[in-house]
């Protein structure tokens, strides 16, 4: 008996003193990966600082002009850009496009859009100048402004642009 | 124990199958039995040394383990190796979060030569990454003997990315940390800039370092970058087109107080401040340092009309229609005061401002009298020096004595100098309803009016809007107009003091304008500094043709970013609101 309860005990004390090394190790690895986590977190927080610095430095506004010129060539808005607020923006069904001014009108349109009177004639060669007075209803403008024809180049800026994309609808 | 061994141990003879009687312990007497007693202790008390010894070491071990052994230097030894510590100053950004001032890890090189194997192999490779090092200088640091010599402060990434690709023994880096200024110029005067430990030398970074450091997040100022960019290049183009020593300008948020934009030219880059402008090498570094916005202080000249005529209006000592007349120079002294294009006869009030009259402006001031004149410029914070986030502010000059011939120059600007920051906040107050604000450098919440104090009547305040419309509309500062944001302002030309004298020729130009002037949201703050006519003015280097069309640009191109629509000027509704009822019906004669 006295044999069998020093074995007993002799086992336990092994596998006691094993699982507390296990545990012991298995923590230190874990806290040594939590060591390198934050390691790695700290040195990503200083490249992302860093990277924040030369986002700025290459953002800055003297740069992006360089490059809006070189590139873009887009001006300050005009105050004859801003005439018209938001409301007075017509719902899409009732701006009538350039391109597809013809078929509105056979679709039906309400008689107060101004433009639908004038006649396709005046209007129907694509204006890449001055969109915005098309989509004016109240007051069309006049022919001689729209009678430029859609000149088949590059846009030149971002107005022609959208211009070109306006007429080619 | 009686059994005596000996009686069979000594025979050598013991026949080999004889069995000796079970062994027990034969305790013999005398110096035997003496021995073996001794032996067992000695036994004993090794046994129980080297018991004691395991029970300590299992001890120990049963605390590392299950304790945790934690004293500190085991714990330092693992965590030492811990990244660098957070930045000691808190970045800057503008009021839509771009980064103006960051602060990021600047590695310095250092080797100890002791260490190093190879001096000479050493001294070419370091040389080959970094070649602003001198050959010569780099190999006597490494052959000097010492055990630290620096070999480069502060390190780009990818300078330290490739000295450690050199893999030479005996280089180390030390943590150290620099400050950047991603743009440059543009803010330089309100950030400032930080000497080699990040110590504030200026701006915002002197101002307000006790509150960058230790802080995480980072501090948003007022600053729009877009509109200081735009006010930068304005001024800039304004100073070339007629080569004038220096140029500032701010624009204003006239219902906060907080400043959108702010410059003052020529400037410094707070990266080296102390390098000479490639552009402008020959302008010294006193002159880029110096804030002309918070710490020059300038007789402005005619724009200072406004605060006379609110004084008059809002003292009651004059009304819109009363008249001074201003036909004839008036002489004080030694001094004879004059109109610059003088109209030679009697002027109503809306005249004198559209027109600059000084003979009506000082009319109007002696009519008030010193006593109030002095007490409405203290009460619109002229008389002491202006209060703000940045430490470089400038004190007022003006008489000791407030004389009658004082209060006539001070009427039109001359004989007190202010700094052009405390002339735009109290000109904010002027038009925005009468309610003096603090000007501020730090964002507000949005929609946020801080408590100010109330200078002038909402009447005094309504008609000043209105005189100062006119001024735009048909008097000297027709060039700052920009159609559509119904700009109100008033132009300055001053002479410049030069030792006790006024020189000759020698101009600040100015041009406070208020935009919309119907409902005032913004103001802008232009100066130029001796401008010289150029072809395009016609010869004139004054405030109507130098800085008045350059608000008009600024005008035109801060507006959209700062979401005012513009508006019909000629519209019914702002007309209204625009009148001057005493010149209704009468033809204004254009300046």
């Amino acid at each position: 008996m006295i044999k069998l309860s020093s074995v007993f005990w002799l086992v336990l004390v092994s596998l006691t003193g094993f699982a507390m090394f296990a545990v012991k190790y298995g923590v230190q690895s874990l806290e040594d990966e939590l060591n390198r986590a934050k390691r790695a977190t700290i040195a990503e927080e200083h490249a992302i600082r860093a990277d924040e610095a030369e986002w700025a430095y290459l953002t800055r506004p003297e740069t992006l002009d360089e490059m809006n010129r070189r590139h873009l060539s887009l001006g300050p808005i005009a105050t004859k850009q801003l005439r018209t607020s938001v409301i007075d923006i017509p719902l899409r069904f009732a701006a009538p496009l350039v391109a597809d001014a013809p078929v509105v009108s056979v679709a039906g349109q309400p008689p107060e859009s101004a433009s639908l009177t004038v006649p396709v004639s005046t209007i129907a060669p694509a204006s890449p100048e001055k969109p915005a007075e098309v989509m004016e209803p109240a007051k069309p403008a006049p022919a001689k402004t729209l009678a430029k024809p859609a000149a088949s180049r590059r846009p030149r800026s971002l107005d022609e642009l959208i211009a070109l994309v306006a007429a080619s609808r | 124990m009686t059994i005596a061994t000996e009686k069979f141990d000594d025979n050598p003879c013991r026949p080999r199958h004889f069995k000796p009687p079970p062994c027990v312990a034969v305790i013999p007497d005398g110096p035997a039995k003496q021995a073996i007693e001794a032996c067992r202790t000695r036994l004993l008390v090794t046994g129980g040394l080297f018991a004691l010894v395991f029970a300590v070491v299992a001890l120990r071990v049963v605390e590392i383990v299950a304790v945790g052994g934690g004293t500190a230097e085991s714990q330092i030894a693992r965590f030492r190796i811990v990244a660098t510590p957070a930045p000691s100053h808190a970045d800057i950004v503008d009021r839509n979060g771009n980064v103006l001032a960051a602060t990021l890890d600047s590695p310095s090189l250092y080797a100890n030569p002791k260490q190093i194997l190879d001096a000479a192999e050493a001294t070419n490779k370091l040389v080959s990454v970094l070649p602003t090092l001198g050959a010569a200088e780099v190999s006597a640091k490494l052959t000097s003997g010492k055990s630290f010599v620096w070999i480069r402060r502060h390190l780009t990434p990818v300078e330290q990315y490739s000295v450690n690709q050199l893999g030479i023994p005996g280089l180390e880096f030390e943590h150290e940390e620099r400050r950047v200024y991603p743009d440059g110029d543009l803010t330089s005067h309100v950030v400032g800039y930080t000497g080699i430990d990040n110590a504030g030398f200026a701006g915002i970074e002197r101002g307000l370092d006790g509150v960058l450091r230790g802080r995480r997040e980072p501090l948003q100022l007022s600053l729009d970058l877009r509109l200081q960019y735009i006010l930068h290049e304005e001024l800039q183009r304004v100073i070339d087109d007629f080569t004038a020593k220096g140029g500032a300008g701010l624009i204003m948020d006239v219902n906060s107080g907080e400043i959108l934009a702010m410059a003052s030219l020529p400037d410094f880059d707070p990266n080296h401040p102390i390098f000479p402008d490639p552009e402008h090498p020959a302008v010294p570094l006193v002159d880029r340092m110096f804030n002309r916005l918070t710490l020059g202080v300038y007789e402005l000249g005619s724009i200072f009309k406004i605060f006379t005529v609110a004084m008059a209006l809002d003292y009651g000592t004059s009304t819109v229609t009363s008249t001074y007349d201003a036909s004839h120079p008036i002489r004080i002294g030694r001094f004879t005061i004059s109109d610059y294009h003088g109209k030679h006869r009697v002027l109503s009030v809306p005249e004198i401002l559209m027109y600059s009259s000084n003979i009506g402006a000082a009319r109007m001031a002696v009519a008030a009298g010193a006593q109030r004149q002095k007490e409405f410029l203290a009460r619109l914070g002229l008389l002491k020096t202006p209060k703000i986030e940045i430490s470089e502010v400038g004190a007022p000059h003006y008489p000791a004595k407030w004389r009658e011939v004082n209060v006539m120059t001070i009427a039109f600007g001359h004989g007190i100098s202010v700094t052009p920051l405390s002339f735009a906040t109290a000109a904010g107050a002027l038009v925005n309803g009468g309610i003096l604000r603090q000007a501020t450098l730090l964002k507000l919440p949005a929609g946020f009016e801080p408590a100010g104090q109330r200078v002038i009547s909402a009447k005094t305040s309504e008609q000043m809007r209105k005189l100062m419309r006119l001024v735009v509309e048909h008097g000297t500062g027709a060039m700052a107009a920009a159609p559509g944001y119904v700009v109100g302002g008033k132009t300055g030309t001053a002479d410049k003091v030069s030792g006790r004298h006024y020189a000759e020729r020698k101009l600040l130009s100015s041009f406070v304008g208020v935009f919309p002037i119907n409902d005032p949201k913004y103001l802008v703050l232009t100066m130029i500094d001796e401008p010289h006519p150029n072809k395009q003015s016609h010869g004139y280097a004054t405030a109507g043709w130098t800085v008045a069309p350059a608000t008009s640009r600024i005008i035109e191109r801060i507006a959209p970013l700062l979401g005012v629509w513009p508006v019909d000027e000629s519209s019914p509704e702002v007309q209204r609101a625009l009148m001057v009822e005493s010149l209704q019906g009468k033809r204004i004669e254009a300046y």
